[in-house]
């Protein structure tokens, strides 16, 4: 019964995980990034004709499909156009955009809606569930023509939105400034000589081993006083001469254990050549045993051998 | 017959005795050099050898356009090459070396941690004189990684820093890990004392298998939190070493630090090797980033000995430490460890420094990671 218990919480547990790291890349991480909705003088579609347009973002660092989602300005219709599942195009890249024309001709393609955006209306981007919302915007009835509703990602992830009110629309293309400066820009000017980041990261690097020192110190003292308690006695490696040799046991222990062809003769040789030369040795005398890798059944070459029909 | 001599002529411009310039042959020279020095010398074999073919690979002369170069898309070699490009190698390398590093002697002496990062200043000093040179942050931050004298680290920063200069930083990366000894000692010898070089440290105690297994877990939860962007080295590092040290993975662990780091490592230098097409790396450059990898080695060296014997002011008795061990900081395992146990049995035979330079030197291959991490993190 426990062994069940602990089987269900585990399997719950990595269905949990899994899920979550599904909904890092799904249709919820998309937004409606930009909204024109009177096109005078802007981008034409691939039929020569200017109309109103609705841009996708995708705010993950996944690439998201979206077919099966739904577009729409009404909201007890959701479900107005529905994005066609089987169109292997209704997809959008890591930070990346999609373009809708809005021209109330869905005959045109899978990126023409069904419906033409109109002022002062509201627009929804739905789930393929037909009912979830997964964002809206809406469109003030005072937009001048040529001008767009846009969401501008702000903060240092660039995951926080603010809707703005655009008069250089920029279809398909990134929200943001597009002259940002890229991260070593802003260092060459802001620490030209680079002394800045070189405290910072000589500190961080100090700060990680410390804390790695303070914590390895504290368990290492914990283990000693462990090993120093009640415990039944342990028999004690000695040499031949009766003094306690650690250096000769933690030479040969590392060596053995690391199993490196050039480690384990220079350490072996180290330990050998400064305490069995006066003939100590740790438990055997002058014998020492290196145990080579064993070979697990698939690098088995016996077990690889096809025996012959006769 | 004039059909024939036409055809041969056509096969003349596909030869590469037709397409051959200076820059090739240079190139192909300093490949063969490399191949050299590895076979007579012994220096980083495994590393030189493939590092050097590949030079001849990448710069054999070719007429553009068949689609076989490392730097045309599709080719066999550039498939190989995404390995580097897109930092998949770096992070497998670290995870064979996590199952082959034994941190016993870290654990058991936790204060060499320190040792480890006073090294990093080296990668620290090469960026600020790559920026005096005129090289952008993020050029200079692949750069500095040099100073960490870890192979790996400098091409997974280089390919995300400054992709165009990778090929330079990673053969001067590997060609001063080989050169540790001839550049670390005299530094050594240089900046202590008779007296201090025959500091006697205590023996290291013994490590319990409970403390192996629980290092890999901390010290990826530390550093991992404190620089994320590390994570791709800083996880497989101790993944690799939880592997070896659980236990009860001993196949993985074996696959890990055998059959894969070498497979990997094969590939990592054949098409770092073929990546240095004469036009792009016999360029000022590459000059100027050979002369900033040596002196980030030099620095990194020369502060950890110094380090060591500025700590020494505050130690008493049998707690000092050999200023020796101070150069093992750079994470080049286990050669700089070699060199402290040498440098040391010169002045006394009987001090043997490798158990405990081992400390900082694989403090040096996290401390590196984590420096990785924060360049990337900065610049990136």
């Amino acid at each position: 019964m426990m062994r069940h218990s602990k089987q269900f919480i585990i399997t719950v547990l990595v269905l949990s995980l899994a899920a979550f790291h599904a909904a890092a890349q799904n249709p919820s991480d998309l937004l409606i990034g930009e909204v024109l909705v009177e096109n005078t003088s802007g981008l034409t579609d691939d039929y020569g004709q200017r109309n109103g347009w609705i841009e996708i973002f995708n705010t993950s660092n996944g690439t998201v499909k979206f077919g099966g989602c739904y577009l729409s300005d009404d909201k007890s219709n959701l479900r107005k156009y529905h994005i066609p599942t089987s169109d292997r195009a209704a997809q959008v890249g890591p930070r990346q955009s999609a373009l809708f024309f809005a021209d109330g001709d869905a005959s045109k393609g899978t990126f023409y809606t069904n419906f033409s955006l109109r002022k002062g209306s509201t627009l929804y981007l739905v789930s393929n569930d037909g009912r979830t919302v997964i964002d809206q915007i809406e469109i003030p009835s005072d937009l001048p023509a040529d001008y767009s509703v846009v969401r501008v990602p702000t903060g240092v992830k660039g995951m926080d939105f603010e809707t703005r009110v655009s008069e250089k629309p920029t279809p398909g293309s990134y929200n943001g400034d597009v002259d940002a400066k890229t991260k070593s820009q802003v260092m060459k000017e802001q620490d030209p000589h680079g002394w800045v980041l070189t405290l910072i990261a000589v500190m961080v690097v100090f700060t990680a081993l410390l804390i790695l020192a303070f914590i390895f110190g504290w368990i290492g003292n914990a283990n000693k006083r462990g090993q120093e308690g009640p415990a039944k006695p342990k028999k004690e490696k000695k040499t031949a001469d009766g003094k306690m040799t650690p250096e000769i046991a933690a030479a040969i222990s590392m060596a053995l254990s690391q199993e490196l062809g050039g480690e384990v003769y220079a350490a072996i040789a180290l330990a050998l050549d400064d305490y069995l030369s006066g003939g100590i040795h740790d438990i055997e005398s002058m014998v020492l045993t290196i145990k080579p890798s064993q070979s697990s059944s698939w690098a088995n070459k016996t077990q690889t051998f096809r025996q012959l029909p006769r | 017959m004039s059909t024939i001599i036409e055809n041969l002529r056509q096969f003349w411009y596909f030869t590469g005795f037709a397409n051959a310039t200076w820059q090739n042959l240079a190139m192909i020279l300093i490949g063969v050099l490399f191949i050299t020095i590895a076979i007579k010398k012994g220096w980083e074999p495994l590393l030189l050898v493939p590092i050097g073919f590949g030079m001849i690979i990448g710069n054999i002369p070719m007429f553009p356009g068949l689609n076989i170069g490392v730097y045309e898309d599709g080719s066999v070699l550039n498939t190989l090459y995404q390995g580097v490009k897109q930092g998949w190698y770096p992070p497998l390398i670290f995870l064979g070396i996590g199952a082959m590093t034994d941190f016993s002697a870290l654990i058991s002496q936790p204060r060499l941690l320190l040792i480890g990062a006073a090294a990093q200043t080296g990668i620290f000093g090469a960026y600020l004189l790559a920026l005096l040179l005129g090289f952008d942050p993020n050029q200079a931050g692949a750069i500095g990684i040099i100073g960490g004298a870890d192979g790996p680290t400098a091409i997974f920063l280089s390919s995300k820093l400054a992709p165009d200069l990778m090929g330079a930083i990673a053969v001067s990366a590997y060609s001063y890990m080989a050169l540790v000894p001839v550049i670390q000692r005299p530094i050594m010898l240089a900046l202590t004392t008779k007296k201090e070089r025959l500091i006697r440290m205590p023996a290291p105690r013994q490590v319990s298998q409970r403390e192996k297994i629980v290092f890999p877990i901390v010290g990826f939860l530390i550093t991992a939190f404190i620089v994320p962007s590390g994570l791709p080295l800083l996880g497989m590092l101790f993944f690799g070493n939880l592997l070896k040290e659980s236990g009860v993975t001993r196949r993985l662990a074996e696959t890990a630090r055998g059959p894969l780091i070498d497979v990997v490592t094969t590939l990592i230098g054949l098409t770092v090797g073929a990546s240095t097409q004469a036009d792009k790396f016999l360029t000022g450059n590459s000059l100027k980033i050979f002369l900033l990898g040596l002196l980030s080695f030099v620095i990194a060296t020369t502060v950890g000995v110094l380090f060591v014997k500025f700590w020494n002011l505050f130690l008493k008795g049998d707690r000092k430490i050999n200023p020796l061990i101070g150069n093992a900081g750079v994470s080049a395992v286990p050669d700089s460890a070699r060199v402290s146990e040498i440098v040391g049995r010169e002045s006394d035979p009987d001090n043997h420094l490798l158990m405990h330079a081992m400390g900082p030197n694989v403090a040096g291959v996290i401390g590196s990671a984590v420096a990785a991490g924060i360049l990337l993190g900065f610049l990136g």
